[in-house]
């Protein structure tokens, strides 16, 4: 069978390339990235306007009605459609790579995997013509079961959006046991790697259990099945339990790959090697494993039998460990480390500093008391802002500018990433502060209006927000003239020692000219060896 | 894919006691099932009885015909991680 | 320093921990499998135990016990079909991989009798909880034998051809441990919805 593999070089001369269905994973990768970038853009779109709608008390530009239908898509398009799918786009382009690897173990299936996104997109999206999801991505039943067609439309994407998921998941792990080059033994494997397989146990166990749910409102809503039906027995608490079964591990599906991109780059801009690589390796394995267990912490004000809260407030603050663990960790990587404070760096700096406010907030989240008064307020909603923007989105720049040379064969104007991180940082953290004490003092969420006691705290969030807004420009700006025209990049522009520095910017088709033979570690400095050359410069 | 060297190495006959064997015992437990279930047994004795012979026949299935005991020990845990995850979901979510 | 291998051996990795990539990618396929079919599961479990239904009392035990016995035969077929396969017996190969077909046929059929006969009595998909449960939970597992027979057709027309041939037999396998998944969640579905 000839597949069309072609190279991923010279991206503008090209376009139909990446366009069109192509099993090579680096083609792959850039698919997602871009496409799930594109969701990015238009889940901010949508918050703009949620967030011009609240910087004042009152119902002015959106009704109730359609501020929940902006609402449930923001968050939808924002989980599902981008911050998801966009770490299988950089696991797709750089995993095999970096484990010495031509290409994924399943190449037609990861081009499937891809392809099922831009049509689960659109459906979502089209839903606003036929009266969008309006329950919130939660989909609480009996509402979902009563919304409108869009809210259909929105189960069938997410389906569609969670196999892609499992299929990819398939693949990386196929791919990382199967296909490792000789001498990448399971503890000299890239921190990210280690990472994308943490998140692939939880792709694989998870998903689908949400897969079965959504099929239950599906067949409620278009075969009158009574699954949620109260009149006639049917238990709310039965959706809750099955969606958080799935959407809390979904958030660690989040963070997971982004803490292994900054565990790339701390040890290459501190030139030191990684602090504690075993315990970042397996706290990555121990938040998975936890990630399933504590589910119910989005449940304890549902009227839940209550003799099962106080696991999962045991179990949700006990995870913080392996998070802690980490953090520790990579603050001795770079401690008295030889730092170059470059974009991605910058975005790694500030994921560690913007994680940790939401994640001890999570904590404070996980103890019963104070979630009883903070339930569906804006205080959830700052905390995860602050790990998914604040960090998980972080992590995501800070990956695409560092693999950016490497991906595009150009480098990217270093003053305008500056810029992006300076108006990135600010506004994150003026958008979702305030919310915090919004939250305590009372506002709740998902609300078009609200008291006006809290109309300067919705001001600053709303500034915030247009800042934020604003920093994707540089970003976008930056990312397309470079790649069209910016000063080609080396090989090894950062001087990293892990695979895919070894090979060209951007790295040939089958990525290696021959099978690599690795037999240091992938954080070795100040070992006394030769730099990486490019393969075909090989020294021996 | 050729695999005829090492698939030579599977007889016919998987363990001691054989494809057919399996089978057999497979068809006698759910004779014994079918049978408990028409009998007026205590409620939760039956019960106890068929999740551990249903849990027999899975496990003879997934041994012998899906090869489980000859093949690598990492295939068993990826069908048994799931299956103990899914009954502590389901006895959490049967919780009324 | 990196020393360089022929590029060949992709899988080398896998092979020296005694893996088979395709199979390795079905297992963990049957994974998320579990897990699917572990969600309706539960549903149908939180309603049999919370909202108990005398609808349940129609449900023919006989009948579907004889349904699980055409499974389980289903499933000696098709690891005979993988033996004949790896023996190079393609006329064995071929006459399991029928028998395999026409016995996944037979339990759509009994599985279809049985719905029908449900119907007429007045348990359907939209008459209770129950009756929904019951149907997705047994329907779902229909289709995905529905799915293993169109495969098992398959297989045998590739048989025909001597696709298998020379030992070929890694289809057969990766067949195999899909229709043995479908027979054992066949065996959890009738302990859980016919025994219990």
């Amino acid at each position: 069978m000839t597949s069309s593999r072609t190279p991923a070089s010279g991206a503008f001369q090209t376009l139909r390339r990446y366009i069109s269905w192509n099993t090579d994973h680096k083609v792959i990768g850039i698919q997602y990235l871009v496409t799930t970038f594109t969701f990015f853009l238009i889940g901010g779109a949508l918050a703009m306007v949620m967030r011009t709608e609240l910087s004042q008390p009152g119902v002015d530009l959106l009704n109730g009605a359609e501020y929940n239908r902006f609402m449930t898509n923001h968050g939808s398009v924002m989980l599902f459609l981008w911050i998801i799918p966009v770490f299988s786009g950089f696991a797709n382009f750089m995993l095999p790579i970096m484990i010495g690897a031509k290409d994924m173990a399943f190449p037609r299936l990861n081009a499937a995997s891809f392809w099922l996104i831009p049509p689960a997109g659109v459906i979502m999206l089209t839903s606003f013509f036929v009266g969008a999801a309006d329950a919130g991505w939660t989909a609480y039943v009996p509402l979902s079961i009563q919304s409108a067609d869009g809210q259909s439309l929105w189960a069938v994407s997410v389906i569609l959006l969670g196999t892609s998921s499992i299929m990819g998941a398939i693949n990386f792990v196929t791919t990382t046991i199967t296909m490792r080059a000789p001498g990448i033994t399971i503890w000299r494997l890239p921190l990210f790697v280690w990472a994308m397989m943490a998140t692939a146990l939880l792709v694989i166990m998870a998903t689908p259990v949400l897969t079965a749910g959504l099929v239950l409102v599906a067949l409620d809503r278009l075969a009158g099945t009574l699954f949620f039906s109260v009149e006639a027995g049917g238990n709310p608490i039965l959706w809750q339990n099955i969606f958080w079964f799935y959407s809390h591990p979904a958030v660690y599906i989040m963070v997971l790959p982004g803490m292994g991109i900054v565990s790339e780059i701390f040890p290459v801009f501190s030139r030191k090697p990684i602090f504690g690589y075993k315990m970042i390796a397996l706290s990555s394995m121990a938040i998975s494993v936890l990630g399933l267990t504590v589910w119910a912490h989005h449940m304890f004000t549902s009227g839940l039998d209550p003799r099962l809260r106080v696991p999962y407030m045991i179990t949700s603050m006990v995870i913080a460990v392996p998070t802690g663990v980490k953090i520790f960790s990579w603050l001795a990587t770079i401690w008295d480390g030889k730092i170059r404070l470059q974009t991605p760096m910058l975005f790694s700096l500030g994921f560690i500093s913007m994680f940790l406010i939401g994640g001890i907030t999570g904590i404070f989240l996980a103890s019963i008391p104070f979630d009883i008064h903070v339930h569906d307020t804006y205080f959830v909603v700052a905390h995860l802002h602050f790990v998914l923007f604040g960090g998980a989105v972080s992590a995501v720049y800070a990956g695409l500018y560092y693999w950016f040379p490497k991906i595009t064969g150009r480098m990217y104007d270093e003053n305008l990433g500056k810029l992006h991180f300076l108006m990135n940082f600010v506004g994150t953290n003026l958008s979702y502060l305030p919310m915090f004490l919004a939250g305590m003092l009372g506002m709740p969420r998902r609300v078009a209006d609200y008291a006006p006691e809290f109309t300067s705290l919705n001001v600053l969030a709303t500034m915030g927000a247009v800042l934020l807004g604003s920093s994707t420009l540089p970003f976008i700006y930056n990312a397309i003239i470079s790649w069209a025209k910016g000063p080609r990049a080396s090989a090894n522009p950062w001087r990293g020692l892990t695979l895919e520095w070894s090979v060209t910017s951007p790295p040939p088709p089958h990525n290696f000219e021959q099978t690599p033979a690795v037999d240091h570690g992938p954080y070795d400095y100040g070992q006394p060896r030769q730099l990486e050359q490019p393969a075909s410069a090989a020294a021996d | 894919m050729s695999q005829a060297p090492q698939e030579m190495e599977h007889p016919a006959s998987s363990g001691r006691l054989g494809y057919g064997g399996v089978f057999l015992l497979l068809a006698l437990v759910t004779a014994l099932e079918i049978w408990l279930g028409s009998v007026g047994v205590l409620r939760s004795v039956r019960t106890a009885f068929f999740l551990v012979l249903s849990l027999f026949k899975a496990g003879m299935v997934a041994a012998y015909y899906m090869h489980l005991r000859t093949d690598s020990r990492l295939y068993a845990y990826i069908l048994i991680a799931p299956a103990v995850l899914l009954l502590v979901f389901a006895i959490i979510a049967a919780v009324p | 320093m990196t020393t360089s291998v022929e590029h060949s051996d992709e899988f080398r990795a896998g092979r020296e921990l005694g893996l088979n990539h395709v199979k390795l990618g079905m297992w963990l396929f049957l994974a998320s499998e579990v897990m699917f079919f572990g969600g309706l599961i539960s549903a149908f479990l939180h309603y049999k135990l919370n909202n108990p239904s005398l609808e349940s009392g129609l449900l023919d035990v006989l009948l579907v016990g004889g349904n699980t016995f055409v499974l389980l035969t289903s499933s000696y077929t098709v690891v005979m079909a993988l033996a004949a396969a790896r023996a190079g017996n393609s006329a064995g190969l071929v006459r399991n991989l029928l028998l395999t077909a026409v016995l996944g046929a037979a339990f759509l059929a009994g599985q279809g009798y049985e719905f029908a006969s449900l119907i007429r009595e007045g348990m359907t998909p939209t008459s209770s909880v129950f009756g929904s449960s019951f149907f997705t939970l047994t329907g779902f597992h229909g289709l995905h034998v529905l799915v293993g027979l169109l495969w098992a057709l398959r297989n045998l027309a590739k048989a025909l051809r001597g696709g298998f041939d020379q030992g070929r037999s890694l289809g057969v396998e990766i067949f195999g441990l899909y229709w043995h998944f479908v027979d054992i969640v066949w065996i959890v579905l009738f302990t859980v919805i016919y025994l219990i």
